[in-house]
């Protein structure tokens, strides 16, 4: 009776093994395919990355790759129609090459800051920021501006390495695990493989997190915390901390720099700064020699809390004493905090006890000989097994950055970095702090026709001289990062771009190259403003962006903005690579990087962008992409992986190096590189010996080994942590006019500068919130006005914008809601299913809410980025996602309301780094009248694309 | 759950006939002469007419009738295989018993045929409601009311033609104007017991109980599990399950419709049984409107059924 | 043999990544034929899926949790869709799979009425009933590599909330940790006996008992007034 089961006819199928692109993860996945088309998409096994793991997304790359939304080929504007009405002739390769080419030259021979190249969501950085540098043009970033940078850049100045990108949790001896604003994703897999580890093993998960969904819903314990105040709460419990003496003295004395003496001479030029002796090494009090000492001596005995005199006679004081009298305060103290923040007291000084139960008495010990940086061999690592990731939700508010340096306060405090146990540094990280890479900034360069720049695009400065500014402290930049109002914006800061375009600050540019970045949609402030900006003409009829550049796989609502558009292949058509120059995908005990290769053949007219970009560096002559005779260096993107050097050996690949293929990390070019990556499962792994997984930063064996190799770049040194960030202070001192360099020409510049470069991480409240509310009279702020917080959760299943497109992904999410806590709803005389206005200093929205239990009690929050335009992303006009999803951009400002006494408007962005401040959003929310329904705004659909009939079938069958 | 019409139709119309049928046969087998031959062979036939009425509506209800005559090979374990068996055996005995009493036969063969007929129409309408009465999930079907009521109310109507037959072939009707009587106060009962029976929430399963999860769910302090409520549906549209499942009948138009079940499935015609003349025109008439009323009555059936798997699309409790 | 799947409601974060699995595999699956996707990019997009992952939610704010629960056919040991089909297109096999044959199929949609779960879906374009068939066209595949040998769902799984194995073995993984952690089948009342097993959040314990406490505090205490420390 049972009949015979029909298995898959193998004898028709291949099996591919690559890299998933469906978010930034980047997990391994094995393709199998049947005559030629997708039967299965699977996770490797033996990837580091995922172990076999696969999310929705991944599963789901059949749907992608045979999306309707995909681009079928170049296309320009019709000539004679408006920009952004959609309007658009099919054109060939060549001709858009060509017109492109043309255009880019004019450019790099006049006025190369005249191009504006920003790349989105991808993942090939140290292509797209050579390709800049090489042009010549300073106006170059990513999207991390509008995304992490305040995760990078407070790592990356306080611990040389950071959450999110350049390191992960210990998962396999971690006992207790502090997730703070990560909704679903960031990272994607591996925190869902640890989170299970973690549990398996009995450690505790902690949650802070407005909302309690995806992770936080199987948090042992879930904090519904007000949205930018973890700083408070982080702070809150550095006070108990400091208070009961529950410091890890010995880590802090001996891996940062809390017993470095700082200058006090307030008012006076080198007040803040290090004291330092001849050499320029800092000096600590030693307590048993009774005088000042160079403190990277080993075998010292620095004091932690001293003030002192200097032998110059000036008075000093150690970090620890300025951070001890700062936390110590009263405004830490957890009983203050708790209004602010929305946690009880109580249970801050509870988190504060099972933070240091676990880091003091419950060490972990390894049996791992290693060797520390003054050659002292220790048998076995200690590690202090309190492990924390933190990501958006402390990023993008406008305190973002300093919230981030207060965690990795906590962290030093506990003595829980780079430990067994903690939140562990990534290869190529740890690295020195900050690393001595700086934006290129000299004029004469920046505005050089036919020039590259000297120095890269994007750096981490650290004094006034590095910043990207001219003679009369303008900026040099068209998105004005590294300026006097985003200092140590090393992500770039590309929200404002568009904006800045517009307004001619500083300067008109003509070409704007958008790569794979939703600008005129979900990944700008104000986007219905962003979209007119786009076309917006000047007096006289012209563009004032002259000329859009637009280039993506898929049918994005920026597509129809763009004058020329450069179609994209899809994941799985081309050849990637996954470089440990870039976003590495290491994990803490293995340096790794992979590649993508085609897996099938582009079906339509489309070449992959990094090919494109070396052709046109070809044809452009950019010096690195020329060989000496004037021919072009590298064939194609493959060829330029393969033979580009940045430093002798150091490729973009770190794996079968060499001409024999036998060498890792560093070593001559291989001709067959690529053929060793794609026989080896596309990726490459480099384990770490014991000795070198630990405590990296002061690790003997690890940083002599990095330096050899090139992770690091300069001699081996200890990177000792840095609780105090000299950096900052001195863009304080420049503020407080009393730095001997560039100091700002405007007094509102100063003013900020003095009260937001504080070299200790404090809390301020978001700016939003603070911010007087113009139209409310006498004084009212924001937050006042707009009582509720509003933010938005990235869903495990949609990736930004990108997969509504997605057939299968789209059955699950294709709408959006706002959500409100029940209790809170009910008062406000608010209900489940009402239609309701959402107001924001800057615009309203409608939409429907729905009422939930699990959300901090004053915040509201959508799934980010599910509403869209219609006829976008190769949907019917009529798709649920153009109806019924909406944005909450729209009630977002790049600029704050001007207060009486503001200068004039600040940006919607953390002072520091210039990261934007999405949730920062203030709002209050009121039931519609009757018969008012439906999402509000609403935008026209979008024309169908040459080619496309724009017919979808009411079927879908898909099957190989 | 969500009515289907061809469903609805196939079981007031079978219904009728089985019980038409059924009431013709013990007629001619303890009654005969009551009812005239012609009268006799026209009910039978009408019977199964209806019946098969009933079931060509139901075909419709297949996504996939290409594989309806395979309803015949679960006979051990499913109802809907029983029902077709039976009702397949029922057309062959019934026709022949037609076809007796068209051509006027008497004697065993008559009997026997009449008692097959009577019994495998019982057995047709018994089968047809376990169906129904047999599927677990649903509370508001699974009670013996469910069989009570598809028998009775089967009779009923069944009972109604039958009395119009009556009308127009039999000497005195009165007998037969009783026995309708009777079987739709019956039926009445029965109806109004069966909508008292699943009027009891209290033993309806909650969505708490249907995700399983326990108290003492964790946290530093205990959470409560009293309040399971749906947070997402995982999906944002419909799916087969909230198509077929997911028919929401609000509560005033529950009770306008068993207002007019009352009034159009039996107050109207057991008025007209009491007072009303004995002719066959008034009689089709009142036939009519008590089978309109059973078929607002079935609909209801479906209507009012909250099948399990709501629950888990976040109903409280079905 | 009892085969079916447990699911862990403790690591579960509804991520959706077995819902698609699922259909990625079974879209060109020959157990099933191809899955309908009606409107997929149209105004009300839905199809045939064999696995949801629903949301719920226990308790008050702020003493709320959230569950994400992943609901596909469970298998039963007494399956009344089996019971109630009359074409015999239902079918349980000895190792416990439920499927529903192609070919037999009439789309009465009874088993779908029998089944409190929701784990059959009518394909409207080939009429028939479709569900989780376990992956039996994976799980006995000699062509697979061994450790492939299991359902598609099971293989996803990012938590590893999901486990295939035998039920009737006491021996098997997925029997002893419904053992250790108080697995349970849901709804057991309705007599289906289903197969498939969830484990319930766990109960975490406290990290700080009382006499932690003073200990911890007079440990702090003591370090404050620590000897020299050498770097």
């Amino acid at each position: 009776m049972t009949r015979a089961i029909p298995f898959d006819d193998h004898s028709r199928q291949q099996t591919k093994f690559t890299t998933c692109y469906m978010c930034a993860c980047r997990c391994g996945i094995k393709v199998t395919l049947e005559d030629g088309k997708l039967r299965f998409i699977q996770g490797n096994r033996n990837h580091p990355v995922n172990q076999g793991a696969i999310c929705a997304k991944g599963a789901a790359g059949i749907m992608k790759q045979y999306s309707p939304a995909r681009l079928q080929q170049p296309l320009k504007r019709r000539p004679g129609s408006e920009r952004g009405a959609g309007d658009f002739v099919a054109i060939g390769w060549d001709e858009a090459l060509d017109m492109l080419t043309q255009r880019l030259a004019r450019i790099r021979a006049t006025d190369p800051t005249q191009l504006a190249f920003f790349t989105g969501r991808d993942q090939m950085q140290a292509l797209s920021a050579l390709w800049a540098a090489q042009f010549g043009t300073p106006n170059w970033a990513a999207h991390g501006g509008l995304c992490s940078v305040n995760m990078a850049v407070a790592g990356l100045y306080t611990i040389g390495y950071s959450f999110w990108e350049f390191g992960a949790p210990d998962w396999d001896h971690a006992k207790y695990f502090m997730l703070w604003g990560v909704a679903e994703d960031h990272s994607s897999n591996p925190l869902k493989l640890g989170l299970d580890k973690l549990k398996r093993r009995g450690a505790k998960f902690v949650s802070i997190n407005p909302v309690r969904t995806g992770y936080s819903a199987i948090a042992d314990e879930w904090i519904p915390i007000r949205p930018g105040t973890d700083g408070l709460l982080a702070l809150a419990i550095v006070h108990v901390l400091l208070k009961r003496g529950l410091v890890d003295w010995e880590f802090l004395i001996r891996y940062s720099n809390a017993p470095w003496l700082v200058v006090q001479t307030p008012g006076m030029p080198g007040d803040g700064l290090f004291a330092r002796d001849a050499l320029g090494n800092p000096l600590i009090w030693d307590t048993v020699d009774r005088r000042c000492v160079d403190g990277n001596l080993p075998g010292i005995a620095p004091a932690l809390l001293a003030t002192v005199d200097l032998p110059d006679g000036r008075r000093a004081k150690t970090v620890f004493s300025l951070a001890s009298e700062r936390y110590l305060d009263d405004r830490y103290a957890p009983e203050t905090v708790a209004a602010e923040c929305g946690v009880d007291a109580q249970t801050i000084h509870r988190l504060a006890l099972e933070m240091a139960q676990v880091a003091f008495n419950q060490a972990v010990e390894l049996p791992i000989r290693w060797t520390d940086m003054h050659g002292r061999s220790h048998d076995r690592v200690v590690g202090r097994p309190v492990a924390m990731h933190a990501m958006r939700g402390i990023s993008a508010h406008s305190n973002g950055f300093h919230t981030c340096r207060a965690l990795h306060l906590l962290q030093m405090l506990l003595g829980a970095l780079d430990g067994p146990g903690n939140f562990r540094a990534r290869a190529p990280y740890p690295r020195r702090i900050p690393m001595r890479t700086l934006p290129e900034n000299d004029p004469a360069v920046i505005f050089a026709p036919d020039t590259p720049l000297k120095r890269g695009t994007y750096g981490y400065p650290t004094a006034p001289e590095d910043l990207v500014i001219d003679a009369q402290g303008k900026p040099l930049r068209i998105d004005h990062a590294y300026s006097w109002q985003a200092p140590l914006a090393a992500h770039g800061v590309m929200h404002m771009v568009i904006a800045n375009a517009v307004n001619r600050d500083p300067y008109p540019i003509d070409t704007l190259l958008l790569f794979m970045a939703n600008m005129a949609w979900n990944s700008a402030m104000n986007t219905g403003e962003t979209r007119a900006m786009l076309s917006r003409k000047g007096s006289d009829g012209e563009y004032l962006i002259p000329f859009v550049v637009v280039v993506d796989a898929f049918h994005s609502e920026t597509v129809g903005f763009a004058d020329l558009v450069l179609p994209d292949t899809t994941y799985l058509e081309r050849y990637d690579a996954i470089s440990l120059l870039d976003r590495p995908i290491s994990d803490p005990d293995a340096a790794a990087d992979a590649i993508r290769h085609p897996v099938v053949e582009p079906d339509r007219d489309v070449r992959p962008w990094q090919d494109v970009l070396v052709e046109l560096a070809s044809r452009l002559r950019f010096p690195v992409f020329t060989a000496a005779d004037g021919s072009p260096r590298f064939k194609d993107y493959k060829d330029f992986v393969i033979h580009y050097e940045k430093a002798p050996g150091v490729g973009l690949l770190a794996g079968w190096r060499g001409k024999d293929g036998d060498q890792s990390l560093r070593g001559e070019p291989n001709p067959k590189q690529w053929e060793k990556y794609i026989e080896n499962q596309g990726f490459f792994t480099y384990p770490w010996p014991e000795n070198m997984r630990y405590y990296r930063y002061a690790n003997k064996d690890y940083l002599e080994f990095a330096e050899r190799h090139a992770l690091f770049g300069t001699p081996p040194v200890q990177v000792v942590l840095q609780m105090y960030s000299e950096p900052l202070q001195k863009f304080r001192l420049a503020g407080q006019r009393l730095y001997d360099g560039p100091q700002p020409p405007e007094l509102a510049d100063c003013e900020r500068l003095a009260k937001y470069f504080d070299p200790l991480p404090f809390w301020y409240p978001p700016l939003e919130g603070a911010q007087e509310h113009p139209g409310a009279g006498g004084g009212r702020t924001v937050a006042e006005a707009y009582p509720l917080h509003a933010i938005t959760q990235r869903p495990m299943m949609l990736y930004h914008s990108w997969d509504g497109q997605n057939a299968w992904l789209r059955q699950i999410r294709s709408e959006n809601s706002l959500y409100m806590n029940r209790g809170t709803a009910r008062g406000l005389d608010l209900a489940d299913g009402d239609w309701v206005w959402v107001e924001s200093h800057h615009g309203r929205i409608r939409c429907l809410l729905k009422t939930m239990e699990g959300v901090e009690a004053n915040t509201v929050w959508t799934w980010n980025a599910v509403g869209k335009q219609p006829g976008t992303w190769g949907l019917s006009p009529d798709a649920s996602e153009a109806t019924a999803g909406f944005l909450l951009n729209h009630l977002i400002s790049e600029l704050l309301p001007r207060g009486a006494s503001d200068a004039r408007r600040w940006a919607n962005s953390d002072p520091v780094t210039g990261q934007a401040a999405w949730f920062d959003l203030r709002v209050r929310v009121r039931k519609c009248a009757p018969g008012e329904k439906g999402i509000f705004p609403v935008f026209a659909a979008a024309k169908p694309l040459p080619g496309d009939s724009g017919y979808r079938p009411r079927v879908w069958r898909y099957h190989t | 759950m969500k009515p289907a019409f061809s469903l609805v139709f196939f079981t007031v119309s079978s219904g009728a006939g089985l019980g038409l049928l059924a009431l013709a046969a013990l007629v001619d087998l303890f009654a005969p002469g009551s009812l005239p031959a012609q009268a006799l062979w026209r009910g039978a036939l009408l019977g199964l007419a209806l019946l098969a009425a009933g079931l060509t509506s139901s075909l419709l209800h297949l996504a996939n009738p290409r594989n309806a005559w395979r309803s015949f090979a679960r006979l051990r374990t499913s109802w809907l295989s029983r029902e077709a068996t039976a009702a397949g055996a029922l057309f062959a005995v019934g026709a022949a018993y037609v076809l007796r009493v068209f051509g006027d036969g008497a004697g065993p063969v008559r009997v026997l045929l009449g008692l097959a007929t009577c019994l495998l129409a019982w057995l047709v309408l018994v089968c047809t409601a376990m169906i129904y009465a047999s599927l677990k999930p649903i509370r508001q079907w699974h009670t013996r009311w469910t069989p009570t009521n598809f028998l009775l109310l089967g009779h009923w109507s069944g009972a109604m033609l039958l009395a119009a037959l009556a009308c127009a072939y039999a000497p005195r009707a009165g007998a037969f104007f009783a026995l309708a009587t009777a079987l739709g106060v019956a039926a009445l009962a029965g109806k109004l017991a069966y909508w008292h029976a699943i009027g009891d929430a209290a033993l309806a399963p909650t969505l708490e109980r249907a995700i399983g999860v326990r108290e003492g769910v964790h946290g530093p302090a205990p959470i409560s599990v009293a309040h399971a409520r749906l947070l997402d549906v995982g999906h944002s549209h419909g799916t087969f399950l909230t198509r077929e499942f997911g028919f929401v009948l609000a509560r005033r138009h529950a009770g306008a419709l068993r207002v007019a079940v009352l009034a159009l499935g039996f107050g109207l015609p057991l008025a007209w049984l009491v007072a009303g003349a004995a002719r066959w025109q008034p009689a089709i008439a009142a036939a009519a409107c008590c089978i309109i009323g059973l078929l607002v009555e079935r609909w209801l059936f479906f209507a009012e059924a909250r099948h399990t798997v709501r629950l888990y699309h976040g109903d409280p409790r079905t | 043999m009892k085969l079916g799947l447990l699911i862990d409601l403790d690591t579960c974060v509804g991520c959706h990544a077995c819902a698609i699995a699922c259909k990625e595999w079974n879209a060109s699956s020959k157990v099933n034929g191809a899955l309908s996707d009606y409107q997929p990019f149209g105004a009300e997009p839905s199809g045939v899926w064999f696995n949801r992952v629903r949301h719920y939610e226990v308790g008050d704010y702020p003493a709320s949790k959230t569950i994400n629960f992943p609901l596909s056919c469970m298998h039963c040991a007494d399956a009344d869709c089996v019971t109630v089909c009359p074409t015999g297109a239902s079918y349980r096999r000895a190792d416990g799979i439920v499927l529903v044959d192609q070919d037999k199929c009439m789309g009465c949609n009874l088993c779908a009425w029998a089944c409190p779960y929701g784990a059959r879906e009518l394909d409207e374009v080939s009429g028939t009933m479709k569900k989780c068939t376990l992956c039996v066209d994976r799980i006995y595949d000699e062509l697979l590599a061994p450790e492939d040998r299991q359902p598609a769902c099971v293989l996803a799984c990012p938590t590893r909330a999901r486990l295939f194995g035998d039920f009737d073995d006491p021996e098997s993984e997925v029997s002893r940790l419904a053992a250790e952690r108080g697995g349970f089948g849901l709804l057991p009342e309705l007599g289906y006996a289903p197969v498939n097993r969830y484990l319930p959040p766990r109960q975490p314990r406290p990290v700080l008992a009382e006499e932690d406490v003073r200990a911890l505090l007079e440990r702090g205490l003591a370090s404050l007034a620590s000897p020299v420390i050498r770097r």
